[in-house]
């Protein structure tokens, strides 16, 4: 299945096949009767959330939590800011990351004075971009002279700060205890934070986790920066698909604060300061906006009381997060994006839909599985019958404040990919006329039954369907979902079709090989 | 405090709060960092005491069961879930494909499962398997094929029937071979869209050899070649049981599952070959600098060198050694130096893997804005020259074998892990040379010592025998930049090569890309 719009997961360490088959399965999770996931809540005196599933299948605990902020928190000028700001998660506290800890923080403050004069110069070097006089930002022959005296300076302090680091502290005292897996990813929504301990190491775990939140210390913060840049040129720059993916992105969402890449805008990304991040861990990263999620081989009860004496030590934040109030306003008109790219020819189409835990978004889900799969609509029509597309998919993507959904297809040899548009929508108005036979329903409710088994196969899968869900909007949806998918009728479905899957409603990105137009139009 | 329960059942919970509220804990533990029984947070997480925790490895003698009928099974029952998993690995693979046939276990491989039996055309197999949800996958690889099943326990019987007949008497309708045909040729169109790919092809000429089997890649002609007959012929060849290894794992009585895998390889209509062992006759590049020219802001370099086979007695040594130097992600050197230092990647490592049938290599690599790509090789370079200079820390050798050590259990941690490590050492015969390599696994760990680690850096990650590929913007990446003085030409004691790009429908060399900047 292609995730064309679903690639919203900029996972900050190593590459994780696991984020990637989330992102693609979550669109089958969900089943009425079948085993629960059995949840403790309990809300800690601060506001924290503690989420707990003991499973005593293996002797391991998978540990994680989810801040609930994501790209949508954030504004133009730091985007980017929630993504970095995960990175700099790892850099170590007041204790873990430095031999010395006052020397650390007098260097640190040194070195954000040197960088208030250089976002000085940057200020400079952006005007004279603006008046055409630099071409590009990044390139160390267009900073200024006082920049690059002012750079010389900064790397001194790097230099002397290098002397007292502990480098990668952090990880160093959880892969010497035996943890494995750990890792994070920020989304428009959520930035979550999890690994595996040893089951005997479960203390471990609360005391890493809670100094982390409690005191992190930026450090390398400007480091990590280009990390960041170098992770977007990783994904986004160097790949065929990445700025093309952005680019539609960008023109799909109107209002709603989804239009900006979750690695941030490249003029952004190197302009964050650490002031700005500070501001942003003091609203984002209190312990109210915050759920710790466990699920392993512990006791419950023991486990309440170890998390009350390491987590309610940091103290409830002064001010909520502020909620996102801007809704997505209607689409007038269908949009279109013709784009040449190294990649074969393709069609992406991508209608508003609804957010998650949405009514309709069960529906949807289940006309997702309808036109998806080698026995779906759209493989049985386009694929094996009109054979205009080699390759097809369809999916329901419901964030938290708004949702999508994308269907599409690889053109065969020989034909376009408006052909496979035109018969993508020419399934969907077989839908529009005519109720799904029952068997059809079935076998797709069937699929979402089984799933909600082969969800449950250990810690992990478990930690990561718990953090998508209540990083989307509520937990709960993990045990409820079922029930709500099982529920959809024939009915809903063609109603959900004809009211979303509309022409004015839509955006469509249209890709042919970059190179292969006969028309030379120029770029 | 507030707390909420999601299931009536979990009363325990309750009562545990309640008992937290009544000894007044909530107010006091903020101020003074003071628990239940009062003891305080430690300062370090070094000073934290942790209950031992005993794991024994898993014995495969327990699971193992040699079928009447040919292949040998690994059974591990668990009621969790009401899932039964089972995979039966092939030995066969992309080796045995006769020149001019290449994609033949590609097609083979994904068409057993995707192109109906005699009894079921493709499409009336896929309804049914869909109705079931029942997950029906295979595959040939280079060296392995496998045929895997997860379904619902209650249709186990009906499951394996299907299996059985997807095995035995498989249909390859034809417009499913067209499909499939047609599905792999424009994949083949894409083989130059990513760097990513780009590297990983050429790495592996590089390090084995164009003339190596598993350097053998399907082209257009190849593909369009292959008929049906061949299709069948080469299923017919290797399907047989005594060529199988089976893993089952899930919702079963053991005994039950067995006499049922009996039935399944019953009276095997076909007798198949035995497959022919795996060449090994690699061929390593001269020491060089490679560059492939593509248009892209960031290079990809892939520092290549001679590896060694798993079975190799410095296997253990080569394991904690590639850990420190750039394995062992944020607690490796290379990590530190080129990412954590410098920022000048997002991923740097090294891997050393040892090979099953033959020489893996070992690589380092990492992905680099174009104008810094000469001078983050040169860090790695440096990094790998540094390990044969001395020994490791002893900090770094504790956090190493500590890891290793500690996260040992991971390797077991489901059912479907137990079954499948078995039936892999098995297929690989590692089970009957070593049947004894996980429960030794921790004290061989042990063992490394410092000297260890320096002799194999010394041995192995000598940094004049590297072969460097480069793919990335030629222009940006040969800049002589005044703010990091380094040229690719110099890192190197061999030359610089250009490489061309290969047609992606013949993989001939494309003449001239080479040359100029592609495009």
């Amino acid at each position: 299945m292609r995730v064309n719009m679903v690639m919203h997961l900029i996972i900050s360490k190593r590459i994780s096949k696991l984020l990637f088959v989330l992102a693609t399965s979550l669109m089958a999770v969900h089943f009425a009767s079948a085993q629960k996931v059995p949840v403790t809540e309990v809300t800690l005196d601060n506001g924290m959330k503690l989420l707990m599933v003991e499973r005593h299948d293996e002797p391991s605990v998978s540990g994680g939590w989810v801040a609930h902020v994501g790209s949508s928190n954030e504004r133009p000028g730091i985007t980017g800011i929630a993504h970095l700001f995960e990175h700099m998660m790892f850099k170590g506290t007041e204790t873990i990351g430095t031999k010395d800890y006052q020397k650390d923080q007098q260097i640190i403050l040194e070195q954000e004075q040197v960088r208030d004069e250089m976002r000085k110069e940057e200020e400079k070097m952006r005007a004279a971009y603006r008046r055409g006089e630099i071409d590009d930002l990044m390139k160390p022959e267009n900073k200024t002279p006082r920049w690059q005296e002012l750079n010389k300076k900064f790397n001194e302090l790097i230099t002397q700060q290098r002397d007292i680091l502990v480098k990668n502290e952090f990880d160093q005292v959880y892969t010497e205890q035996g943890g494995t897996g750990m890792n994070a990813f920020t989304s428009q929504d959520m930035t979550a934070y999890f690994i595996t301990v040893p089951a005997n190491k479960l203390e471990l775990w609360m005391w890493m986790e809670s100094e982390r939140i409690r005191r992190p210390v930026f450090r390398e913060f400007y480091a990590e920066r280009d990390v960041v840049f170098e992770e977007r040129r990783m994904r986004t720059d160097s790949t065929p698909l990445g700025k093309f993916t952005e680019e539609a992105e960008a023109m799909f969402w109107e209002s709603v604060p989804y239009g900006w890449p979750v690695v941030g805008w490249p003029s952004d990304i190197p302009a964050i300061s650490k002031a700005q991040a500070d501001e942003f861990y003091g609203i984002y990263y209190a312990p109210q906006n915050i759920t710790m999620i466990l699920v392993g081989d512990f006791k419950t009860n023991a486990t309440i009381a170890l998390a009350k004496k390491y987590f309610e030590r940091i103290p409830r934040g002064k001010k909520d997060a502020p909620d996102v109030r801007t809704l997505e306003v209607s689409q007038v008109a269908e949009k279109r994006m013709y784009a040449e790219a190294e990649t074969n020819p393709q069609v992406d189409i991508n209608w508003h839909t609804v957010p998650f835990g949405h009514k309709d978004s069960y529906a949807l889900q289940v006309l997702a599985q309808i036109l998806s799969t080698r026995t779906g609509r759209l493989y049985k029509g386009l694929v094996m019958g009109s054979q205009v597309a080699t390759d097809t998919y369809a999916a329901q993507d419901s964030r938290k404040w708004a949702g999508l959904f994308n269907a599409g297809g690889e053109a065969k040899d020989g034909k376009t990919p408006e052909e496979v548009e035109a018969g993508v929508y020419a399934e969907i108005e077989k839908l529009k006329k005519e109720e799904v036979p029952p068997e059809e329903l079935q076998k797709v409710k069937n699929d979402f039954a089984a799933s909600e088994y082969r969800r449950l196969s250990s810690n992990m899968p478990i930690l990561m369907h718990l953090i998508q869900n209540e990083g989307e909007g509520d937990w709960r949806e993990i045990n409820e979902a079922g029930k709500k998918i099982q529920a959809v009728t024939a009915g809903d479905v063609q109603r959900v079709v004809n009211k979303y899957l509309t022409k004015e409603n839509r955006v469509v990105g249209v890709y042919t090989r970059k190179g292969s137009s006969q028309k030379q139009e120029g770029k | 405090m507030k707390s909420r329960y999601n299931h009536s059942h979990w009363m325990s919970v309750f009562a545990a709060l309640v008992m937290i509220a009544g000894l007044g804990i909530g107010s006091c533990a903020r101020s003074q960092n003071l628990t239940a029984n009062g003891t305080a947070i430690p300062k370090r997480p070094e000073q934290l005491k942790f209950p031992p925790l005993t794991f024994e490895a898993p014995s495969p003698a327990k699971f193992r069961v040699p079928l009447k009928n040919g292949p040998v099974a690994y059974v591990v029952p668990d009621k969790e879930l009401p899932l039964v998993n089972i995979v039966i690995y092939v030995h066969t693979g992309s080796y045995l494909v006769p020149d001019g046939k290449e994609g033949l276990n590609e097609l083979a491989g994904y068409l057993l499962a995707r192109g109906g039996t005699k009894s079921k055309t493709a499409e009336a197999l896929e309804e049914r398997l869909a109705f079931l949800a029942a997950q029906l996958n295979s595959n040939i690889g280079d060296n392995q094929g496998s045929v895997s099943l997860n379904l619902l326990s209650k249709d186990l019987d009906e499951g394996l029937g299907i299996l059985r007949e997807v095995m035995t008497e498989p249909r390859f309708q034809d417009n499913k071979i067209a499909l499939r045909k047609q599905q792999l040729l424009q994949a083949m169109k894409q083989r130059n869209d990513e760097s990513e790919a780009i590297e990983a092809r050429e790495a592996g000429f590089l390090a084995q050899g164009e003339k190596f089997w598993a350097n053998r890649y399907p082209t257009a002609a190849s593909v369009e070649g292959i008929t049906r007959g061949d299709i069948e012929d080469f299923h017919k060849k290797w399907f047989y049981p005594s060529n199988f290894v089976v893993a089952v794992n899930g919702d079963f009585d053991r005994d039950t599952m067995v006499q049922k895998l009996e039935n399944l390889f019953a009276n095997w209509p076909f007798q198949g070959e035995k497959p022919s062992p795996i060449p090994t006759n690699t061929l390593f590049a001269k020491p060089g600098v490679y560059l492939v020219d593509k248009d892209v802001n960031q290079g990809r370099v892939s520092i290549l060198l001679p590896g060694i086979k798993r079975d190799n007695p410095d296997y253990f040594n080569v394991l904690i050694m590639n850990d420190i130097l750039g394995g062992g992600g944020f607690t490796s050197r290379i990590m530190n130096s080129v990412r954590s230092d410098e920022g000048l990647a997002y991923s740097a490592y090294s891997s050393f893997p040892g090979g099953v049938y033959y020489p893996s290599t070992f690589t380092a690599g990492f992905q680099s804005k174009s104008r810094t790509v000469a001078y983050a090789t040169s860090i790695v370079i440096n990094e790998m020259k540094k390990m044969t200079e001395g020994p490791p820390t002893d900090v770094e050798m504790n956090i190493s074998k500590r890891g290793y050590i500690d996260r040992f259990p991971r390797q077991f941690a489901t059912k479907t892990q137990i079954a499948n490590i078995f039936a892999q050492d098995e297929f690989t015969g590692r089970y009957a040379r070593d049947p004894e390599f996980w429960q030794k696994f921790r004290a061989r760990i042990e063992a490394v010592t410092k000297g260890d680690v320096e002799r194999v850096a010394r041995k192995f990650v000598a940094p004049d025998k590297t072969v460097i590929l480069v793919v990335g913007q030629k222009s940006d990446i040969t800049m002589t930049l005044p703010e990091h003085p380094v040229a690719l030409k110099d890192i190197s004691s061999g030359p610089v090569t250009e490489l061309p790009l290969r047609d992606p429908l013949t993989m001939k060399p494309i003449a001239g890309t080479e040359k100029s900047a592609a495009k």
